[in-house]
């Protein structure tokens, strides 16, 4: 129970949100941009990431209610408020947290002075956690089935995922010509902990039906299946060890691994009207270490004991019989996820010229020379029922020569009215960067359905030095 | 100026997150306080016996009887949560004789912890089904119900005209468990 409420009390204070990077996605003075978009137009002579510093991203979502609605300080029972919860959210809605740490990075310039090739790598570790609301199992938890005669509670509810894991990668992109820049990335996953819980179904029903031999006609038939990699062994009673160094060193040296593209482009159908397009982690992960696979399957109708006046020595035991229709059995296989797959898209128009442009031309050529921007962005995500789905539109611009900002508005399940900000400046060859989303939330961020937050360091030496 | 505003940038930056940090007081510690107190409902027992198995001579005598194990107190989930049980019996009777039902709750040791007995009428035509008083079971009685292991029924029928294979009619028993829990969290 201790390891519940651990695992609940870290989702809610590391939750950062949806993993929507949408402040971050074609900020092309950020290198760490061409990480949601690998063919995003960025240059540079040579970059590198300060270790640690250069990529801390947070992002906490919850559709349906607040870290405030749970543990609000307000005098109001916790039970009440678990029950609240409960009442307002449905099956669709859900907690997701998503926190990645640069541990390095970098990246060159290839082929000489005139060359419009670039490569790009680093290692990050990221964690990622994803639960739908059980409404009903909640329901059935919280109030029992007296009172839900006729309703079946569905299995299904139990939806959830996480994962730590570290990705290694390597990326390449390439000014193809004034209008076109391709790029790619190439990822190796190593997850030190994966549970997955996510094709479940079945339902626990009660009813009174007529015809039937006793008063209630109960059945459960279930489909439930919980795979885990990496953990089964901390659930054993002899485990002495620290969970979290375990966990930390399997992600970095003893993972299973996986494999994992990113493709992505921006085109220049003008010099001032720019669209975009990205795939990110298309991959996937063959679990394969302290592989457990639980299973809970069958089906068992219960109409209660029924003694046998012809044959009074042939006692049947209910519970037995229970055991027996719906084993618990456990696996040893291993079993492949796929990392949840993210798809952005942007178009872009730009006006305004900047003042900076002809008295020094050590801008990236991307900005073009222009002081404005504006457009929408789309964003898509695989998620286990449906797909998680943003539109956002924004405004850039370059307030000083080393000062670009970025302020969007975002539209999206956990928000209508998400607002963030983005800045992003260099002081010398060093760059700093900071990215606040939902920022109407964080004059109370406790209150927040969704809170994302990323910041970082890079020394930069740019294209024309 | 330019310049002063890149060097105000850190603050401005460090404002941000200032200005992130503000949230309401937030209590952990109220998840110790987690109650649940669910009520579920079950079928307990039930038998439908046709008039012509039950061959006697007409005397009042004990005519069937047989136990059957009842291990959901073997579950520590039952056993250490549960606060309060309901239990709720219903007897048809289409058979023109009476009834009379013995439930009996055996413990571990095979001695009897509880008795209760169901009496119903013989048929006389209409409608015959009898739903007794709910038997609570609160505190120690409780505590005794905790210790079933098996249940046993006996069925013993009143004088009148002896059943045989061509009598006619019913005796059945429905019967269904409220049990009111409080789990609480550690």
């Amino acid at each position: 129970m201790r390891k519940i409420h651990l695992i609940i009390l870290i989702a809610f204070q590391l939750s950062s949100f949806a993993q929507n990077k949408e402040i971050l996605y074609n900020f092309t003075s950020i290198p760490q941009s061409s990480l949601v978009n690998p063919g995003a137009d960025v240059s540079y002579k040579y970059y590198f990431g300060i270790p640690l510093l250069s990529g801390v991203s947070v992002n906490l979502g919850s559709s349906s209610f607040s870290a405030y609605d749970l543990f609000a300080n307000n005098g109001i029972d916790f039970n009440d408020k678990v029950r609240d919860i409960v009442n307002k959210s449905s099956d669709k809605d859900k907690t997701h947290v998503n926190q990645q740490l640069e541990l390095f990075s970098g990246g060159f310039r290839v082929g000489g002075e005139r060359s419009k090739s670039y490569i790009s790598f680093g290692l990050y570790q990221e964690f990622d956690f994803l639960m739908y609301v059980p409404k009903d199992l909640a329901i059935l938890g919280l109030d029992g089935n007296r009172d839900y005669i006729g309703k079946a509670f569905d299995i299904s509810d139990f939806n959830l995922r996480a994962e730590v894991l570290s990705v290694l990668h390597v990326g390449f992109h390439k000014k193809v010509s004034d209008k076109l820049v391709l790029g790619g990335r190439a990822k190796i996953y190593s997850s030190g902990a994966n549970i997955s819980s996510t094709r479940n179904s079945g339902f626990i029903y009660t009813g009174q039906t007529a015809g039937t031999p006793n008063i209630y006609s109960q059945t459960i038939a279930s489909n439930l299946e919980i795979r885990s990699s990496g953990i089964a062994t901390f659930t054993k009673d002899e485990y002495r060890g620290s969970e979290t160094e375990d966990i930390l060193h399997n992600t970095f040296f003893n993972g299973s691994l996986g494999l994992g593209f990113d493709a992505g482009l921006t085109y220049y159908f003008k010099d001032n009207l720019q669209f975009t397009a990205s795939i990110v982690d298309l991959g996937f992960v063959r679990q394969s270490k302290d592989i457990e696979t639980l299973t809970y399957k069958g089906t068992y109708t219960y109409e209660g004991v029924n003694p046998n006046f012809e044959n009074p020595d042939a006692p049947r035991n209910v519970l037995a019989e229970f055991d027996k229709a719906i084993p618990r059995d456990t696996l040893y296989n291993k079993y492949t996820t796929w990392r949840p797959v993210k798809f952005y898209s942007s178009l872009q128009y730009s006006f305004g010229e900047s003042r900076y442009g002809e008295e020094c031309n050590c801008r990236a050529p991307s900005k073009r020379g222009y002081a404005n921007s504006i457009g929408g962005q789309l964003f898509i995500m695989s998620m286990p029922k449906q797909p998680f789905v943003a539109v956002t539109a924004f405004y850039k611009r370059s307030i000083f020569e080393n000062l670009d900002f970025k302020a969007t508005y975002t539209f999206d399940a956990y928000s209508s009215k998400n607002i963030g900000l983005g800045l992003s400046g260099n002081i010398g060859k060093f760059n700093i960067y900071a990215l606040v989303d939902n920022v109407l939330e964080y004059k109370d961020v406790s209150k927040a359905n969704s809170v994302a937050f990323q910041f970082g360091l890079n020394f930069i030496v740019p294209d024309s030095d | 100026m330019k310049l002063n505003f890149i060097r105000r940038m850190p603050k401005i930056l460090g404002a941000v997150f200032l200005f992130a940090s503000c949230s309401s007081d937030l209590d952990f510690d109220q998840i110790d306080d987690l109650k649940l107190e669910p009520v579920y409902v079950a079928n307990l027992a039930y038998f439908d016996v046709p008039a012509n198995k039950f061959a006697d001579n007409g005397n009042a005598e004990e005519i069937a009887a047989d136990e059957q194990p009842f291990k959901v107190f073997k579950q520590k989930f039952f056993k250490d949560n549960l606060v309060k049980a309901e239990c709720d019996f219903e007897l048809e009777n289409t058979i023109n004789r009476a009834f009379s039902l013995d439930v009996l709750l055996f413990d571990n040791n095979n001695q009897v912890l509880e008795t209760i007995t169901l009496d119903i009428p013989a048929y006389s035509g209409g409608s015959n089904i009898i739903k007794y008083q709910t038997e609570v079971f609160e505190n120690q009685r409780l505590a005794v119900l905790k210790q079933t292991v098996k249940i046993g029924f006996t069925v013993r029928i009143a004088s009148g005209a002896p059943l045989n294979s061509s009598s006619s009619g019913n005796l059945k028993l429905r019967s269904s468990a409220t049990a009111y829990m409080l789990i609480e969290v550690e």
